[in-house]
Order: C-alpha cells, then structure tokens, then sequence
C-alpha cells in the first residue's frame, strides 16, 4: 500500500471546482511535485493534504490511516509556505523548536533539536538570529528545518523558493533536494516553474484546470507529453496544427512541408487535423543528402543564450525555435538566409486534444 | 467557531451603542425644548440668533484662511522633500509630529508669551490663531499630501515632465497637481472639520469662533447647545463621508486607467 | 585538490544594497533653501514657543534663573493634584480605550462580521475620533447629565437615580467615560489595518506545528501585536492628556486638570506667578515627548514585523 493516498479528491468553492477527481499514490520517500498555472488547483489539493481545506469528495490517507477529516494540528505533516511565514516574533532557534515546545518536550531536547536542524540545513551558529535579520534564502530553509523538526512523515512544500532571486532558487532547490533524500521523507512539492519540477522530483503530477493531465517522471513528462497542455506548459515546444496525409505511413502536412512521426495515428482517418509537438532541441539542419523529415524555410532570427542558441525559422505561415549547442566554432547563417532544418520521425510528438 | 462569532457580535453591538446612543440622547434632548412634546423649536431658536451667523461665518472664515496658508505651506514642503531632499525627511516628520507633542494648551501658551509682548507684537492680529490650527491640523494635511506623492512616484512624473521640456509652472499645475488632487483634497476637509470643531485656539486667543459660541450658549441655555452639537456632529461626518467618497473615486480612476 | 570537480555555477549575492541615489543637479544648500519657508513657520510658531516655555520655566518675576518654578510642580498641592487627576484619567481611558477598541477592532476584522460592518465601523471611527471638545460635552450632558435620556431611563425602568448613587460626569470617571468616545475610536483605526497585517501563513504554521487557537493567539498574534497594542495605548495615553475643550465645557465642574490649570493661567485668573505657568506647560511638554518617545520607538518595532 503506498504511504500516501489522495483518493478521487474533489474540492468546489461554491460554484467553482478547485479540485476534480484527483488521484494519486506517493511511495514512502518519494518526492512528487504537482506541477501547473496558478488556480490549476495544485495548492488547494496540498492544502488538504495539510488539513486546511476539507475535501468536497474522496479521502486522504497517510500510511494507512484515514486522515481526510483529521484537523490539521493533529496530522502527522510538516508545511514550507510561500513566503513571510516565519513567526517574526520568535528568533531561529524559537521558530525551529515552535512545534517541540507547544508539544511540551524538555528544553535540553529542543534546544538539541534546534542545533540538529541548524546542521542539517547548513546554518549553525543562527540560533539567536531574527527573520528580518535572513535574507529569503535563508528564511526558507529555517522555514524547512521548522517543518522537520517534529519528525513529520509527510513533508510538504507549498512554492517555497517562489519569492526567492532565480540564482539562489536554483541552489536551494538542490539542498531541499539533497534534504529530503538523505532523510528519506515522503514530499510534495507544489511548484509552478516546470523547470524546479523536473530537476527536483521522483515523479510530475501536471495539472490544469482543477485536473491532473498526466503524472510521471520527469523524464516522461517532458520527453513523452501526452496532451497538449503539458507539452505547452513543459519546456519550449513548437506545436503545430497538421493534416493527417497518410495514416499508415505516418505522414502529416502543415504549411506545404510534409513530416513523418513514430507515433501511431490510430483511430485516425486520412484528412483528419492533429495537433503535433517538435522540441527545439531535437530539430537541426539539415545535412546534405538527407531525404526525410525535410522541412525548408528562412533564418528570422537568431538569439544566443549562453549555453545554447535558439534559432526562429520561419517555415510557411508558422515559426520554429530550433535550439543548437554553442561552441566557439559554431558557423551561423544570417538572418533572412534559406535553410532547411530536420528532426527524427520519433521528435514529431503526437498531442491528445484537450478534453472538452 | 459560533462562540468567537458570538463574542464578536457582542463587542460590536457594545461599540454601536456606543456610538449612537450619544447621537440620539442628544438629538432627543434637543427636540425636547417646548414642555411635553417634542419639537424642533431648538433649532428653529439656535438658527434665528445673528450671533450665530456670526461666530460660525468667522469660524469658516479661519478654516478657509488655515486650509490656504496649510496648502502654500505643506504642499510645495512635501514635494520638494520627495523630489530634491528626502535626507530631509526625518526633519519634516518630526515637525510634523511636533503637534503631539505641544497640546493646543502649551501651544497657546507659548504663543502669547513670546508675541503678546516686544519686539514681536502678533497678538492683536489673527496670525497666532492661524498658525495654531495649522500646526494643529499640520499632521493630517502632511500625512495626506505625503501619501499621495508616494503613490504616484514623483520622481519619475518630475523628471519625465523635466526631460519633455517643461517648466516648472507647468510641472507644478499640468503634472504634479492634478495627480494628487485627492490627497489634497482629503487634507482640506479634514482640516475643515477640525478647525470647525475647535475651540482652544479661539476661546484663549478671544476670536469669535463657533465652538466657543457654543460653550458661551451652552453655560446659558439648555437644548440650543445639543441642536448646535449635533449640527457640529455632521459637519464632521459630512467631511469624513466627503473623503471616503473621494477615496473611493480615486480607486476607480485607477481601474480605468489600468483598463486601458 | 586533486581529482575534485567543482561545479561552478554563477552566484548572486542576495538582497545587495538599493543603488546609491544620482545625484541631482543644483548644490546641497540650494536644496536646503526650498525648505526655507516651512522650517521658518516650524521655528516660529512651534519651536519658539516651546523654547521659551522651557527657558521661562527656569526664571523668576525679573528674568534671574531660578529653581523655583520647578520645585513648585512638585511641592504645590493643586498643582500635584492637576498631575494626578490628568495621568489618571489618561490612563483609565488610554488602557480602556485601548482594550476596548482592540477588541472592535478584532470583531470586525477576524470575528467573521460580514464585510460590510467593517467598512461602517472604520467610517464611523473616522468620525468619532475627530469628534472631540465642545459638542462631545454636550452630547453627553444629554446622554448621561442630570436630565440626559440614559439617566431618565434607568429612572423610569429600574427606580434608580444614577446621580443619587454618586455618578456623576462632571467628576473623573464620569470625563473618562467621555473621553472614551474618542479614544477607542481612534484605536480601532490603527488596530484594524495592524490586525489585516497578521498573515494567514503565521495561523497555519502553528497549526501545522500542532498548535490551538490559544497557542496561536499567546505565542504568536499577540506578541506580535504588542507593540502596535502598546504603542497606540500611549497615543491615546497623549491623547487625552492634551485634551481641554471637553473638559472645559462641562463649567461648573471641578476637575482641575493640568490643561484647565494652565488655560487659567492665560485667561487671567493670577493664581501663580507666570514663572509657574511655564513650568506646568514644561512639565506637559515633557510627559508628551515622552509618550511620542514611546509611541515611535515601538511603531518602528511594529513595522519591522507587521509589513
């Protein structure tokens, strides 16, 4: 049985659907990270889990026990909010041991917690420090080392690094990443930058909509999106309206270029319009002498962006991005030059339409 | 849950009553001036002494007077501290705290003992009785006008109006004005109500005034005094609900300006 | 190190200090001269007085220095007595002002009111804090005075004379319940924004930490708060003590306050030498600054936790 249950969850606001239908497993030490928009519903679903809102339907189990109407300060579950939510009023040390002592524990047990947690999250010596006296950055992680300090068997993670400059965002989304594996907590991350989501995650929950659209592991989820709003939200993607020419051949048309794809088209007809995906990453020009997956257009802009540059083709009607590692070497064409660019027929993703 | 909210209800309806029961005993009281029946003979008595008309137009008078020299005084202040000399701004705050500091009493006090004699001879003139209500009501219009510049980023608008060429007539009338109209405005009818309600200044300095009218009537009569308080009451509140009003105006001016 | 890999990754310091403000045309005492005019009123007309109520304070009939003045606040009874009076109907209504309001204030912003009480209680407040002096006087001489309607109601329902009992408002309890009609007012306008200042976040951590309501309340929103709390209870603390006009009003009453004293002094009635006059106002000036000390310390205490 997996420690975390949220069974077909639903939550409405009155009139409004927060939260439809949502189901998911999480494994004892898994980190999962409901990734969408704002008001796609992934707050209000982590909120439940927390205690804070109740469920309209279904139930919340957490290692095996129904907890779905358990009040919050009784579940067995540590929260990082957003922002701000450090006590102001309490130093480090007050904040960190907070839970312990309204838990009434002896000091000497707080204060060797405190002094545990300060390790864990690399900021010994700050035990006499004010909020207002950390930068973000450090704010968030005495936030987290709060939230573990009662031994919670779920950790929870509502945006955390959301207020936070990108650089720091980064570095600390490893360290958060870093703390959770070596404690072996079970997690859930609620982000909305799809980048965060991948580079921290055990598996992706997207959702939009009040809806989950599809769960896996980052891997999948980026490499294999199974309908167009994850595609959109994942990444940089070109996606396109195509004509299906040819079902069992795989060929599509769009602006009088022709495309094959992997994917199979079944249930599909001849003539029938699909909504398909390239990555940029995936598309290059063309060499020489290749014959298949040619698509032929105009340079309309180059931009460089460090590590790689994204080059806008222009093919009929419709613009690609087409990212190509830097190098010192690298020969760019110029703007308004002909070229022919090319990708696998494994690249051309085929999207479910959007469910009405 | 039903406990708090009980709890609560409980306290604002103490607050109400509070509130009002003072408001209708008065208006009660002032109706009850023919023996056994009431009637608006107090007012019908309050409105028909001249002596009346008299304080309360020297009354209007020392606020039309006050809000003048307070708008001369405050507004360029203000500005200048956000625009060419915020390091100036501790000066300018503590000033303007000052007025907690020196009650109308001390103030007073202080005033005639320095210009009720040589060299500097100002009492026989309105001057200390002026600048009494503007230093009294110095808190608001500063408070007001400040905050209306911070919304608008002066700087900014300054330097944008300065780099398009225009002088600083134009700035101040074309540029800064009319962008915190609202402000000024709410410092205005604050310093309206309370240069009306206010009595220290007047009574110490000996100027006609409406609240010292209303002390005088009220050691004499009964009944006149509570219409007379009431009618005070609602200058105040007419003044606030002004400003609410134009508060609430300004709001709106923003969404159609964002929903451009 | 040999064989360690260091992945370099560029970092940003956090929160770097605001860029250094351009400096503006035109030299620094030029500047200095657009503030020339509100400095000048500020001198005359606040400073000044004030000044010479501090150097009077401290000199005799014929302009020598002496201690006397001040020796005299502290040795003359009705001058002791004016002191007491005052600091102690400050202090009733201050702390029950304070409460009071505090707990409106509570009501309407967290006690689940609908919205729209909130925004009457917050208008009405506007108004009744500015509604001082005279007129209040009145009011109340028709609320609770020997023939005010509260008085005649318990009269007529429970056969029981209020002011046969000893109540009175022309004494000190009867003015700070007057004065209360401005002060909690005021209260509940600056608790009110302090109290939306609370974040949700705060509520929720302590229950995710396994706190109630009431460790919420004792360790978090309260100390919190305090500050605010206190600092706004020694604003209507100066509040009150400054207040003349309502006092005044109720003539024929006795409560020799340190305002009605000094207000004496200027209309004439030569009870003291001037000498003594100054060093009551100086005495004022002092327990104000003192309270404006305290107000603005923990106002800055309060705005470094509540945003």
């Amino acid at each position: 049985m997996a420690f975390l249950e949220i069974n077909n969850v639903s939550k409405y606001f009155g009139k409004t659907t927060a939260v439809k239908d949502f189901d998911l497993k999480v494994e004892k030490g898994e980190l999962v990270s409901f990734l969408g928009p704002s008001g796609c519903g992934k707050t209000t679903t982590l909120r439940m889990v927390a205690g804070f809102e109740v469920p309209s339907e279904g139930q919340i189990i957490i290692d095996g026990k129904d907890m779905t109407f358990t009040p919050p300060n009784q579940r067995p579950v540590g929260m990082v909010f957003q922002a701000y939510a450090l006590f102001p009023n309490m130093t480090v040390a007050g904040n960190i041991g907070f839970g312990l002592k309204i838990a009434k524990k002896p000091k000497e047990e707080i204060e060797q917690r405190v002094k545990e947690m300060l390790e864990l999250i690399h900021m010994p010596g700050f035990e006499n420090r004010y909020p207002h006296q950390l930068s973000g950055g450090q704010q968030q992680r005495v936030a987290l080392a709060r939230a573990l300090a009662m031994h919670p068997e779920v950790l929870l993670l509502d945006e955390p690094l959301s207020a936070l400059d990108a650089k720091i965002r980064v570095s600390l989304r490893a360290e958060i990443r870093a703390i959770q594996q070596e404690l072996g907590i079970t997690t859930i991350y609620v982000t909305h930058d799809q980048e965060e989501a991948l580079s921290i995650s055990d598996r992706v929950v997207v959702m939009n909509n009040a809806r989950i659209e599809q769960v896996g592991t980052p891997f999948q989820i980026y490499n294999f999106p199974q309908t167009e709003f994850v595609a959109q939200f994942v990444g940089t993607l070109n996606a396109v309206l195509a004509e299906i020419v040819d079902v069992k051949d795989g060929l599509l048309r769009f602006d009088g270029q022709q495309v094959h794809t992997a994917d199979k088209l079944e249930g599909y007809r001849n003539g029938d319009r699909i909504m398909v995906a390239i990555r940029p990453e995936r598309l290059s020009f063309a060499h020489e002498g290749r014959k298949a997956n040619i698509l032929t257009g105009t340079i309309k802009n180059i931009t460089f962006l460090g590590s790689i540059v994204r080059i806008q083709v222009k093919l009929g009607e419709s613009v690609f991005y087409m990212d190509t590692f830097n190098n010192p070497y690298l020969t760019l064409p110029n703007i308004g030059d002909p070229t022919e660019i090319t990708c696998s027929k494994e690249a051309v993703l085929v999207l479910q339409q959007q469910p009405a | 849950m039903k406990r708090v909210n009980l709890f609560a209800w409980i306290i604002f309806i103490l607050g109400i009553i509070y509130f009002f029961l003072p408001l209708f005993s008065t208006f009660e009281f002032s109706l009850r001036m023919k023996k056994g029946v009431y009637s608006f003979e107090a007012y019908r008595v309050a409105f028909q002494d001249p002596k009346f008309y008299y304080n309360f137009g020297y009354s209007v008078l020392w606020a039309v007077l006050t809000i003048l020299f307070s708008l001369i005084l405050v507004v360029p202040t203000a500005y200048w501290v956000h625009w060419r000399l915020p390091k100036a701004r501790p000066i300018v705050e503590f000033i303007t705290l000052m007025p907690f500091v020196t009650p109308a009493v001390v103030l007073t006090f202080g005033l005639i003992r320095l210009y009720g004699s040589p060299p500097l001879v100002l009492t026989s003139t309105p001057i200390p009785l002026i600048a009494g209500y503007i230093v009294l009501s110095l808190p608001y219009m500063f408070r007001s006008v400040d905050a209306g510049l911070r919304a608008i980023d002066i700087r900014t608008l300054t330097e944008a109006a300065l780099s398009l060429g225009a002088g600083w007539g134009t700035i101040i009338t074309q540029v800064i004005f009319p962008n915190i109209r609202v402000a000024i405005l709410s410092g205005v009818f604050l310093t309206f109500a309370i240069v009306m309600g206010e009595f220290v200044f007047a009574s110490l300095l000996s100027w006609p005034a409406f609240a010292t009218y209303l002390e005088e009537i009220g050691s004499m009569r009964a009944y006149t005094p509570q219409a007379l308080s009431l009618m005070s009451f609602f200058i105040t509140w007419s003044m606030m609900m002004l400003i609410q009003w134009l508060g609430r105006g300004a709001g709106r001016a923003e969404e159609i300006a964002v929903g451009h | 190190m040999l064989g360690v890999v260091k992945n370099i990754e560029t970092r940003q310091k956090e929160g770097g200090a605001s860029p250094a403000r351009p400096q503006r045309f035109g030299s620094d005492w030029m500047a200095w001269l657009g503030l020339l005019p509100f400095l000048i009123f500020a001198v005359m007309f606040l400073f000044l007085p004030s000044a010479s109520i501090v150097v009077r304070s401290f000199q005799d009939r014929s302009g020598n220095f002496t201690f006397d003045n001040i020796i005299a606040l502290f040795t003359v009874k009705d001058i002791i007595n004016a002191y007491r009076t005052s600091l102690t109907i400050s202090f009733i209504t201050a702390v029950g002002g304070g409460i009071f309001g505090f707990l409106l204030a509570y009501s309407v912003i967290m006690g689940g009111l609908p919205r729209i009480l909130r925004s009457f209680l917050l208008t009405f407040s506007g108004v009744a804090s500015n509604f001082a002096g005279v007129p209040l006087a009145f009011a109340f001489v028709a609320t609770i005075g020997n023939a005010g309607l509260v008085t005649r109601l318990i009269e007529d329902l429970l056969n029981v004379d209020i002011h046969a009992k000893g109540f009175t408002i022309y004494n000190i309890y009867g003015l700070s319940v007057v004065y209360m009609y401005f002060q909690f007012p005021l209260m509940v306008l600056i608790m009110a924004p302090a109290l939306d200042g609370l974040r949700r976040e705060w509520r929720e951590a302590c229950e995710n930490l396994g706190g109630t309501e009431i460790h919420y309340w004792r360790y978090v929103a309260l100390p919190i708060l305090m500050p605010t709390l206190l600092g706004t209870m020694i604003l209507l603390f100066g509040n009150a003590f400054g207040a003349y006009a309502t006092a005044y009003a109720f003539s024929g009453s006795f409560i020799n306050l340190v305002t009605i004293l000094i207000g004496a002094q200027i209309q004439g009635d030569v009870l003291y030498n001037p000498g003594l006059g100054n060093a009551l106002a100086l005495g004022m000036i002092i327990i104000m600054s003192l309270t404006m000390v305290g107000y603005v310390s923990l106002q800055r205490r309060a705005s470094r936790w509540l945003k």
